[in-house]
């Protein structure tokens, strides 16, 4: 094999062969492995679209489930869990609308279940109900005390922390740990059963830190650090440079 | 909620400090990530060398030219492997090829790979060895040696003095095109690292150029122990001027890299952001044994002292070569903790800056010791194999006649 060329340098020849079937063969593969409709909207396979939309719908809605279950739906809408969707929890439940006989959904007892939002995080917002799992009521299910389409407790939580299970933590390791919430939020006795509606306020005024923190005060605690509220800080809220719950002064 | 509380749910994260969000309290991206741009650093360094001895006409390198090249071409082979594993699905990596994505960065990645490894290496090599494989293929004893080089040769016979010109001419060309082709298949790890705008440790504009130095460093040491371990293993002299020159190169990329690393670190400090409390707390912690000793004082000080005094000293020769061996391992394991520090570490910290995790290395599973040392290892294996084939030595200085 011989490849004669009378210009050209004889090893381009062979080099521009290969270069030349390798990418007309990446051509070639993408002629037949890209899918027709690839970017017609984006980097995308257009179709993929159509065939996602054409998937057999598995969710029905709670609008489908109040027909027949009215009774769990009033009762949920008038506790804390209102802004849940039936399958949410009972998962998709389509084929249960069609035929209630062959297909029940799934009924989750299972304490892990309601673990999943209730389980202590710190991530979770403040004002969000959370339990320690291991030490609130271990081993008993939860529905046996409270009803999941009715979730309002037997008796009010006892403390802040039951849903500002966050802020209660941080302060509980801060400078400010000796100090109740209602030192500085006035609560309104409604707030615990019902917070959206009974707002708690936060302080509007920094007299209230003044309390204690002020040269001379002194209705507060006296081993809290003094400092002259005229002029430290400024014209700026004390939490606008130390977080209340976590109050730090780095120099 | 009491404090007994609080221990609680710390204690279900015990290898968690301070606060970090749910979600990053498991680091994402393994060793295999960290493995990968040392690999390609190795790549672009021992690239860069070669290219040094053909573009700068540096002859005192000629005898680990070719094994740079190979040594490049065994690295880059096994380069995207970590990727590959770490991702999951290689049967769909193709893909990539045949829809080209043209505002990830990832994805053009895999067009500067094929680049790197088509036009430039492969090429090169091709071009260098092209005269000995139409040699070989009528000289070598076993009839299936002979046709093996025949293939390789592409069919091509002519020798003549014009056609080796070219050959070295294209050679050089390609070299050219070689060095921003290899500072682009690094750079650009370092670009991506470099530009995640959420994270302070990651986020800097000198990664890019950071990791070009450090790969410099890499390849060359990688290069300077393969040349001397495998004449060891050859019984064959090493040529000390080109040993000399060699960490001496080695002896300047790391001043270079050094010098970049503090100049980061200190334009770091200066700025300081809100995010140096938490890098300080975690270079002072969980850094501390890959960033302070192994990556600083074992892997860039100790060597440069060591090289400066055995290349600057009055050493034996004997000395000398076991203080460059024991330096250019050093740099090995320097390089590694860089890449280590770089990726871990950057996920280490919470992007709340109040918090560390711990990354847990596992010892089997696709993200493992295990699997790692097999990546690590392999590139050998290969290099192994292709200098049976290509054996790069070169005595005599093969491009003498040219
Ligand atoms: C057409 C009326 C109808 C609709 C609509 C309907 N259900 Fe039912 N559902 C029933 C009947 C009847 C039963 C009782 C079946 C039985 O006990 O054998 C039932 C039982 C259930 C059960 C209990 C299953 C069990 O194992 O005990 C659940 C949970 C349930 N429905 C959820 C839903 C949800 C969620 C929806 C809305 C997506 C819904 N249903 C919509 C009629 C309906
Ligand atoms: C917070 C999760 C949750 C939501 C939201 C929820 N359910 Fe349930 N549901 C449960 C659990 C848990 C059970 C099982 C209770 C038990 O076994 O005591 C259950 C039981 C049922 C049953 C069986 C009969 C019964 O009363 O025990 C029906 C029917 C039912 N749910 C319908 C609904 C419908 C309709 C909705 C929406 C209006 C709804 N559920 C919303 C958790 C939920
Ligand atoms: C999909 C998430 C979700 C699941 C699952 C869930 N809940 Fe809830 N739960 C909520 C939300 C949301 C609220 C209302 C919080 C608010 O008002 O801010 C709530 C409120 C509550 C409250 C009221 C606490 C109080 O006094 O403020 C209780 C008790 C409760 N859930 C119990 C349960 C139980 C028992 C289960 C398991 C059957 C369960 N939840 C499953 C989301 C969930
Ligand atoms: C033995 C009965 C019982 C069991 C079992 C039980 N709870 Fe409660 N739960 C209560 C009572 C009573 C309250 C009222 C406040 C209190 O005493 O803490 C409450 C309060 C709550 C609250 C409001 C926050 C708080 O701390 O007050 C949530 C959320 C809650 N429970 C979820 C659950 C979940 C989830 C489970 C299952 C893992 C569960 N409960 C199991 C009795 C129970
Ligand atoms: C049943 C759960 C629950 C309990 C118990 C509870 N809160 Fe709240 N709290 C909430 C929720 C939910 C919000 C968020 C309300 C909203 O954003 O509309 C909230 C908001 C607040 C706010 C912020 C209001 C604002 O304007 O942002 C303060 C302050 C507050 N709570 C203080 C307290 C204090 C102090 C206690 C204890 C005496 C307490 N809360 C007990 C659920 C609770
Ligand atoms: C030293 C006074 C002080 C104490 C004690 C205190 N808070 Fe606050 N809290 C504040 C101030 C001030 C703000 C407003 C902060 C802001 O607007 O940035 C606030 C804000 C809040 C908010 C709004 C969300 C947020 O984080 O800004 C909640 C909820 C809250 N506090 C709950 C509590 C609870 C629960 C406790 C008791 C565990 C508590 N606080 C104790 C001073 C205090
Ligand atoms: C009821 C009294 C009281 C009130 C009201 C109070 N504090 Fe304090 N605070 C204390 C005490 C006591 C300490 C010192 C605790 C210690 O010795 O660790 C303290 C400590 C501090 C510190 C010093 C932390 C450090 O690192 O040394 C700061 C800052 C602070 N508080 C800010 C505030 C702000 C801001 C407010 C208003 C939102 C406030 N405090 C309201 C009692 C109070
Ligand atoms: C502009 C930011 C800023 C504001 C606003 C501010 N502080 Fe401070 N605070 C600091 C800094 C910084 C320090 C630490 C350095 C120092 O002691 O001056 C500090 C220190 C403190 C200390 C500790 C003093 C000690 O001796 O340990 C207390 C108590 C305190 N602040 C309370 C307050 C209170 C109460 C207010 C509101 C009247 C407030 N701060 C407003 C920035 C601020």
């Amino acid at each position: 094999m011989t490849i004669k060329a009378s210009s050209v340098p004889q090893q381009v020849i062979p080099l521009a062969i290969i270069f030349a079937a390798g990418i007309t063969g990446l051509l070639v593969i993408r002629h037949f492995l890209v899918p027709d409709t690839f970017g017609e909207h984006g980097h995308y396979r257009a179709d993929a679209v159509d065939e996602i939309a054409a998937l057999p719908v598995s969710y029905a809605g709670y609008q489908a489930c109040v027909d027949c279950h009215d009774d769990i739906f009033t009762a949920k809408q008038s506790s804390f869990h209102k802004g849940l969707s039936c399958e949410t929890c009972h998962g998709p439940a389509g084929q249960h609308v069609e035929d209630q006989d062959k297909f029940k959904p799934a009924k989750p007892h299972g304490r892990e279940f309601c673990i999943l939002c209730h389980g202590y995080n710190v991530s979770r917002p403040s004002g969000f109900p959370q339990i320690l799992p291991n030490m609130h009521n271990p081993g008993k299910a939860c529905v046996g005390c409270h009803d999941p389409h009715k979730p309002t407790t037997p008796r009010p939580p006892g403390d802040c922390s039951a849903c500002h299970a966050g802020i209660a933590n941080q302060k509980a390791v801060s400078h400010h740990t000796d100090l109740q919430c209602n030192t500085c939020h006035e609560v309104p006795k409604d707030h615990i059963t019902q917070p959206r509606l009974s707002r708690a306020e936060k302080p509007t005024s920094r007299d209230i830190c003044g309390k204690c923190h002020g040269k001379d005060a002194t209705g507060g605690i006296e081993e809290a650090p003094r400092i002259d509220m005229a002029s430290h800080g400024g014209r700026y809220m004390c939490w606008d440079c130390h977080y209340p719950h976590d109050p730090e002064a780095t120099k | 909620m009491d404090l007994h509380a609080v221990t609680q749910a710390a204690a279900e994260m015990p290898h968690v400090t301070g606060y970090m969000y749910p979600n990053e309290a498991e680091l994402h991206w393994s060793i295999l990530i960290v493995i990968y741009p040392y690999l390609t650093g190795l790549v672009a360094g021992a690239f860069i060398l070669a290219s040094l001895e053909r573009v700068f006409n540096v002859r005192v390198l000629q005898p680990v030219y070719r094994l740079s090249l190979l040594t490049a071409l065994s690295f880059l082979l096994i380069a995207p492997l970590p990727l590959l594993a770490h991702l999951g699905k290689p049967e769909r990596s193709y893909e990539m090829f045949l829809t080209p994505h043209s505002e990830s960065a990832m994805a053009m990645f895999g067009f500067v790979y094929a680049w790197y490894l088509m036009v430039v290496l492969l090429l090169e090599i091709w071009f260098d060895y092209r005269r000995n494989f139409i040699e070989w293929s009528k000289t070598k004893k076993a009839a299936l040696t002979r046709l093996m080089y025949k293939v390789l040769s592409l069919g091509t016979t002519d020798v003549s003095e014009k056609a080796l010109k070219f050959d070295d001419k294209v050679g050089r060309i390609i070299t050219i095109i070689g060095i921003p082709s290899a500072f682009l298949l690094h750079g650009y790890v370092g670009f991506i690292f470099g530009s995640v705008k959420a994270n302070p440790w990651w986020s800097s504009v000198l990664m890019p150029i950071v990791f070009l130095f450090s790969a410099i460093v890499s390849g060359i040491a990688m290069v300077l122990l393969i040349y001397m371990v495998t004449s060891m293993f050859r019984v064959k002299e090493i040529s000390m001027p080109c040993l000399n020159r060699l960490a001496e190169l080695l002896f300047y990329a790391l001043i270079v890299d050094f010098s970049l690393e503090l100049l980061d670190f200190i334009q770091r400090l200066y700025e300081s952001e809100e995010s140096i409390h938490i890098l300080s707390d975690m270079i002072s912690s969980r850094l501390f044994i890959s960033l302070i000793v192994t990556q600083i004082m074992l892997g860039t000080l100790l060597p440069i002292f060591s090289i400066a005094m055995a290349r600057f000293g009055r050493f034996p020769d004997e000395m000398k070569r076991v203080t460059y061996l024991f330096a250019a391992l050093l740099v090995q394991l320097g390089i590694f903790s860089t890449r280590w520090n770089v990726v871990i570490g950057g996920q280490l910290f919470s992007k709340s800056l109040r918090g560390l995790t711990t990354y847990k290395l596992d010892v089997f599973g696709l993200e493992g010791i295990l699997v790692s040392g097999v990546l690590l290892i392999t590139p050998f294996i290969i290099l192994a194999v292709l200098s049976r084939i290509l054996p790069p030595w070169m005595e005599s200085g093969h491009r003498a006649s040219t």
